[in-house]
């Protein structure tokens, strides 16, 4: 059968005035609470940052792309958030709109990274090719809107482009926090 | 996958927000810290287990959380320093009539707390009590003057 297995006892503990066995270690309790105060900071550093829109939801996210002939803009959040939707929106101005309908392309990023789950209104078709879709909508007179709603699924940097075909085209990026 | 490593993360991010928190744990749980906890607890909940609440995503969720456990109390075993991060280590509150204000502030412990302690102990006055020692799990503990 085999032994158990045994150690003799020892006294290590740090002792209070030689009587009580404590272990205090003021040396390292000094250097936590140096580090606690670091923490805490790091932790408002943190909040502000949050509030100020630095991960998403706040002023610094928000962003605007407008071509120089003004056939199109967009407004979207250049920080948004896992699993979170947010709208991307895009003005059409008067060039982009001909023969009663506007055409919008959109990279396959805004579909598949940043999980487009809504386009309002309804495009009447859509093809297609060269990297991305293009969206046909019937059109009146500007100003005119499409919004896409994104849910992107995973994190990540992600580069989109959006453009009237035959006129202007803008590219953006995307940052999406875990 | 993804449950796995947000469990893992939000493991460390918890016990490190409840490590700066302060050191009062278990008995010394004042119903405002429970807030804390329960409130700290769901939030991690929610980005944890996201928007897929199955068994299986739930399951893996609690054996990574069991497993990071299991592997922080093994590192603690194995070294001293470690253990003193996690857990901290014993303070000595008041010592041969004396508050030490320097564990005190730094604990944020006040003398009505250390009278508790004394009372749940049967001591009737603070000056019965010799040592107050603030330990790794919270608790104090009171040594009275030997009579």
């Amino acid at each position: 059968m085999a032994k158990p297995s045994t150690k003799p006892v020892e006294d290590s503990v740090a002792r209070v005035d030689h009587e009580v066995a404590v272990g205090e270690d003021l040396g390292f309790q000094r250097s936590w609470w140096r580090f606690e105060r670091g923490a805490w900071l790091f932790f408002v550093v943190v909040i502000l940052l949050d509030l100020a829109g630095a991960f998403g939801r706040g002023p610094l996210a928000d962003a605007e792309l407008s071509s120089h002939d003004k056939s199109v803009a967009v407004r979207y959040e250049r920080i948004e958030r896992t699993g979170t939707p947010s709208m991307l929106k895009i003005e059409l101005g008067p060039k982009a709109i001909r023969d009663g309908a506007a055409r919008l392309f959109v990279s396959d990023s805004i579909v598949g990274s940043l999980g487009a789950r809504r386009i309002i209104p309804e495009p009447s078709s859509t093809e297609i090719g060269a990297g991305g879709l293009t969206y046909r909508f019937p059109a009146s007179r500007p100003p005119a809107s499409v919004s896409l709603e994104l849910e992107p699924a995973g994190a990540g940097l992600f580069p989109f482009d959006i453009a009237v075909p035959g006129l202007a085209a803008l590219h953006g990026k995307i940052l999406v926090m875990p | 996958m993804a449950t796995v490593v947000h469990a893992i993360i939000g493991y460390f991010v918890l016990l490190f927000t409840v490590r700066v928190l302060a050191r009062r744990p278990g008995g010394q749980l004042t119903l405002f810290e429970f807030v804390i906890v329960f409130l700290i607890g769901g939030v991690a909940i929610a980005s944890t287990v996201g928007a897929d609440h199955s068994m299986t995503n739930c399951g893996a969720g609690i054996l990574a959380v069991g497993l990071m456990h299991r592997l922080v109390s093994w590192l603690k075993g194995r070294s001293e320093r470690f253990a003193a991060i996690i857990d901290g280590t014993p303070l000595v509150l008041l010592k041969e009539g004396e508050w030490q204000l320097e564990a005190m502030r730094g604990m944020r412990i006040d003398p009505e707390d250390v009278m508790a302690a004394a009372r749940a102990k049967l001591v009737r006055s603070i000056f019965d009590v010799k040592y107050a020692i603030l330990e790794r799990n919270g608790t104090i503990s009171i040594i009275t003057h030997e009579r």
